[in-house]
This record gives structure tokens, C-alpha cells and sequence, in this order.
């Protein structure tokens, strides 16, 4: 794949009997981008992953990893990405360093002198511990130091924090970010809205097996939501090359979406009859919140 | 190399406890059988020669011993003890459960096959250490009895090759166990019912076996079925003393039984979907 897609899946679906797990999704990862999976329980996320690694076999449709096919090379695209599963499990008989040990060769000894360092120095993990005695928490850091130490170019995590107190969640936060300026693909799931927003390039928006939307979020952060209260209540006029785009009137004020020139902005505000004036930034929560908010049918359709 | 001397020595670290004490089992087993028959020999044989075979001794007759047996037959009579088999379908059970429906009941299938590492590879370290164990047991219930008989007084003691043939086909019979076990492992995602499914289907072909050794039912029409189907019917130890040409069909059975289940086994895993854990 030289156009830049390191992960691509066409219609790809997974079927279990009657039920559709994941359905026709059609989805492109760029290479050294932070991609965020987001949706709740059951929209697909880890089917999507688990598809992708070849653990599952398609019902229809495909998926390729670096030009790979994810079930029939899924060897190929193995040596390629490291993975951390939802829902951990770690063998408790062995110690923590005989389990980094292990996953080490499995990749051919490699990544295993940095996994040490990172669980030892950065998680502060007592390695000669057996794996039983680590709380939840302390196995997800373990499992993470191995992820962030393979030398592969796709990190896939599953909901990286979930177990993890606020501090290991920042770093965690701070190891993606690291992975992406090696160069490394992170594609990451997880329910902590603020925590997919702060580190990712886009985000996939899924429910009921389906990709319902996809968000640059570069393009997102240099949004601006305006709240204006008007000192009349006559017609105001905005120029159309403002980019000032009104979303919905909320009790006396306008709430619009810009995204333009500040300066072109200001300059216009200074001129015009407002009384009252909130800039902001649409957070995620809002977006995700159109697809699986209180109010939202389910039979919407994908944007 | 690396990654499937890694998967070896995983499954070597959890499978040693259950390894070690079979073969320890057997061992001391081999042992027994040499003790017994060297302080019973006499009075067996002078029972059988004055034609007074009490009821007591009347099993010896239905495995096969005649007028005038020999201190290897007489000991091998012992080792159709059903304590013999079941600590060999001990470890073939426990291995084929654990191949695949114990990993991913635990949930580390997810940990060693979302790393580069095939199916194939994964399955045949599981396979290579269970052989190996087997080789380990049989070995165990050779030096035994050959130590046994190296302190022990047999009045004719058997050579060791006899003993290492007899503990091999012995071996031999976990392989089926171990097949049929690892194939349902290989589609299951619990233990329990690989474990429970191979039990049944073990102590059903022995049970079977034991049935037609009975003289009442001898003429019946079932008889040969039963004895076709049985593994258990390519394991008669007082048999391969007496013809030892005997080894090479029954053991050839056994691998093979076990052989074509861990074939279908491979191929059914290959294609099986990993369910997620939770």
C-alpha cells in the first residue's frame, strides 16, 4: 500500500448467526497516525481488532495489514503489530520478568531489554513478583511495557487504561504519543472520551457493528463554538466569508460553529450589536453524543 | 527458532507437576510389578501346575498366561492393571485438554497468538512436549521394572529389551487418548468438556475391552466389534512377551488413531475463530 493506508478493510463483516458483530465496514488507517475506535460495548470495536489480527475469520468482506491479508497472511501481519487485549489475562504462575521473557521470544527476543527498563524504571513494576500477586492494574502496566517495547509498526490497544490510576493513564497518554513521533501506527480504543481526544489524528465513531462516522481531529481542534447574545433582537447580518455557520439558537443567544480567520472574526465582533460572548471548543463528547446520546434513533444512518 | 523453543518451554513449565508425578508412579509401578512377581512366582506356579487355580487366580487365565509361564508373564500379568493405563490417560488427557480450550479458557490464547506466531507452531509444541511425555513414562516404567529386576530374584528374569517393548506400547495407548482429547480441545473454549468427553470415551473403550475378556461372551456376536473399536485392545502385555512381532501392528494402530486425530485436530484449529475473553 503506497498511498500512504497501512490498514484497510473492505465490507468487512463478522456474523454469528443471526447476529451481525460487525457489518460492511469499509475503513482506512494511515500510516503513523493515531487512530481512536470509540463506541460502547458491542459496536464492534474489539471484533474490528480482533479481525485485523486474523483471531477471527471474516463472514465477508476483507481486511489488509500493510497489503497483507489480516486472516490468510495473518502471520505477516502479526510481525507487524504488537497488540494489548480488553480484557487482560497473564499467565500468574510465572513471574513478571519470565512473562516478558516469554513475550519477547515470541517476537524473536526482541523489544525485551526495553520492556524492562519500562516496567521497571517508567511503571515502577517489581519484576521478580509472580504475575498472581500483581493487581489489575499492575498487570495492564506490565503487559503495556511489553506493547511499547516490540519493535512493530502498528501498536493496536484496546482499552489501555481501563484499569490504570490517573497518573499511569498520563503516561500512557505520553507513550502513545512517543509512538507516534517514532513513527509507529496506534490504533486505540477506549471509552475515556477526553483521553482518545487528547492523543488522537482521527477518530472512528461505531455502534451496533457499523462505522457511523469518522473525525479528523486536527480539523476539529481548530474549531471554534461562539456563543452570541445579540444586544436587539432584529436581524444581524454575517457576512458569508466569516465561515460563521449558526447551529441552533439556545434561549436568547446563537450558538455558531467557526472555522476561519481570527483575525477576520474579531474584527467583525467589535462591529456588531453583541451583548454577551463565549468562545469555546466542541469537546468530543458532544460529537460522540449525536450517535449514541440519550435521543438518538437507532436506525441513523452512517455520515 | 526462537519463538517455538519459547512456546516448548511454556508448555514444559506447566505441564512438569503432572509429568513428574506420573512418571514417578510409573516408575515405582515397574518396580512393584518385579517385587510381587518375585515373591509370588512360586506359589502361582505351583498352583497352576497342581491344577488348583482357585478363583483368585482364575484372571490370570483370561490374560492369557498357560501351564507353564514365564517370570516376565507372570509380571505382566500385573501390568494390565488398570492403574498401568490410567496414569498414562492421566497425562494424555490432560494434555489434549489443555492444548487449546484451557488457553483460551484461561484467556493467554489471545497473549501468544496475537504475537507472531502461527497456529501450527503453536499446536505442534503442544504436541512435541505431550510425545515427549509419553517417551518420559514409558522410559520411567522401563527403568523401574528393570531396576526391579536387577535387585529383585525372578527365576527366569526377562531381558530389558521385553520390558522397554511392553512399556512402549504402553505409552503407545495414550496417543489415541491424547488425539481424541486434543480434537475436541481444538474446537471447545472450556476445559471441562474436552476433559469430561475423553474420560468417558477412555474408560467406555475400557470397559468394553474388559467385557469381552469375559468367557460368557465369548461366542457373542458383538464381541469382535467391540474388540475392533476398543484402543485398549492393542495393549496386551502378556501377549507381546509371547510374540513379540505382535508390537509393531498394535503400536501402529495407536499412532496412527492418534495420529489422524491431531491431523483433523490442526486443521479444525487453523480455521477456528479465537472468541475474545470476558
Amino acid at each position: 500500500m503506497d498511498d500512504g493506508v497501512l490498514i484497510r478493510t473492505r465490507k468487512l463483516t463478522k456474523a454469528y448467526s443471526e447476529v451481525r458483530a460487525l457489518e460492511s465496514l469499509d475503513l482506512e488507517i494511515r500510516r503513523g497516525e493515531v487512530f481512536g475506535l470509540l463506541g460502547p460495548n458491542g459496536s464492534g470495536k474489539t471484533t474490528t481488532i480482533r479481525l485485523l489480527l486474523g483471531l477471527l475469520r471474516p463472514t465477508s468482506g476483507d481486511a489488509a495489514v500493510a497489503g497483507f491479508d489480516c486472516w490468510r497472511e495473518s502471520l505477516q501481519v502479526r510481525r507487524r503489530t504488537s497488540y494489548l487485549q480488553g480484557e487482560l489475562r497473564l499467565y500468574g504462575s510465572m513471574r513478571a520478568f519470565e512473562v516478558l521473557e516469554l513475550l519477547s521470544d515470541l517476537r524473536d527476543g526482541l523489544g525485551l531489554d526495553r520492556a524492562i527498563a519500562i516496567a521497571d524504571r517508567v511503571m515502577k513494576l517489581d519484576l521478580r513478583r509472580r504475575v498472581r500477586t500483581y493487581s489489575t492494574g499492575m498487570k495492564q502496566k506490565l503487559a503495556l511495557a511489553q506493547v511499547f517495547s516490540d519493535p512493530a509498526e502498528i501498536l493496536i490497544l484496546d482499552e489501555p487504561t481501563s484499569a490504570l490510576d490517573p497518573s499511569a493513564r498520563g503516561l500512557v497518554m505520553e507513550l502513545v504519543s512517543e509512538a507516534k513521533r517514532q513513527g509507529q501506527t496506534v490504533v486505540f480504543s477506549g471509552h475515556v472520551l477526553a483521553e482518545v481526544e487528547q492523543v488522537s489524528d482521527r477518530v472512528a465513531i461505531m455502534r451496533k457493528g457499523r462505522l457511523m462516522h469518522v473525525e479528523d481531529m486536527h480539523a476539529r481542534r481548530g474549531l471554534r463554538m461562539l456563543l452570541i447574545k445579540y444586544r436587539s433582537d432584529g436581524p444581524v447580518t454575517i457576512p458569508g466569508e466569516l465561515g460563521l455557520i449558526e447551529r441552533k439558537r439556545e434561549g436568547e443567544a446563537f450558538l455558531y460553529e467557526h472555522q476561519g480567520e481570527l483575525p477576520a472574526l474579531l474584527g467583525w465582533l467589535a462591529s456588531a450589536p453583541v451583548e454577551d460572548l463565549a468562545i469555546g471548543t466542541e469537546d468530543l463528547r458532544s460529537l460522540y453524543d449525536r450517535y449514541h446520546g440519550p435521543a438518538v434513533d437507532d436506525e441513523e444512518q452512517p455520515s | 527458532m526462537k519463538p517455538f523453543a519459547a512456546l516448548v518451554r511454556k508448555v514444559v513449565h506447566e505441564s512438569r507437576g503432572t509429568l513428574l508425578l506420573t512418571a514417578a508412579a510409573l516408575f515405582g509401578l515397574g518396580w512393584l510389578s518385579v517385587y510381587i512377581t518375585s515373591r509370588n512366582e512360586s506359589q502361582i506356579l505351583k498352583a497352576i501346575a497342581s491344577g488348583e487355580l482357585g478363583e483368585r487366580l482364575e484372571w490370570l487365565r483370561r490374560l492369557g498366561i498357560g501351564t507353564a509361564p514365564t517370570s516376565v508373564e507372570l509380571m505382566m500379568a500385573f501390568w494390565n492393571h488398570p492403574f498401568f493405563v490410567t496414569l498414562v490417560a492421566i497425562w494424555g488427557i490432560s494434555r489434549g485438554s489443555a492444548a487449546v480450550s484451557a488457553e483460551i479458557e484461561r484467556g493467554t490464547m489471545d497473549l501468544l497468538l496475537s504475537r507472531p506466531v502461527s497456529r501450527t507452531a503453536y499446536l505442534l509444541a503442544q504436541v512435541l512436549v505431550a510425545v515427549l511425555g509419553l517417551c518420559v513414562l514409558g522410559a520411567a516404567l522401563a527403568v523401574g521394572a528393570i531396576l526391579g529386576v536387577h535387585y529383585n530374584t525372578l527365576r527366569v528374569p526377562p531381558g530389558a529389551w521385553e520390558l522397554i517393548r511392553v512399556s512402549a506400547n504402553l505409552a503407545a495407548l495414550a496417543l489415541p487418548i491424547y488425539g481424541y482429547t486434543l480434537l475436541i480441545s481444538t474446537v471447545d473454549h472450556v476445559r471441562w468438556r474436552p476433559t469430561w468427553i475423553g474420560s468417558t470415551l477412555t474408560l467406555a473403550g475400557f470397559i468394553g475391552h474388559v467385557i469381552t475378556g469375559f468367557p460368557v461372551f465369548a461366542e457373542s456376536w458383538w464381541k469382535p466389534w467391540v474388540d475392533r473399536v476398543s484402543i485398549f485392545s492393542a495393549y496386551d502385555p502378556v501377549e507381546l512377551v509371547t510374540k513379540a512381532q505382535s508390537f509393531g501392528p498394535h503400536v501402529g494402530i495407536l499412532a496412527g488413531v492418534g495420529g489422524a486425530c491431531v491431523v483433523l485436530g490442526f486443521i479444525l484449529f487453523a480455521r477456528r475463530d479465537l472468541p475474545a475473553n470476558g
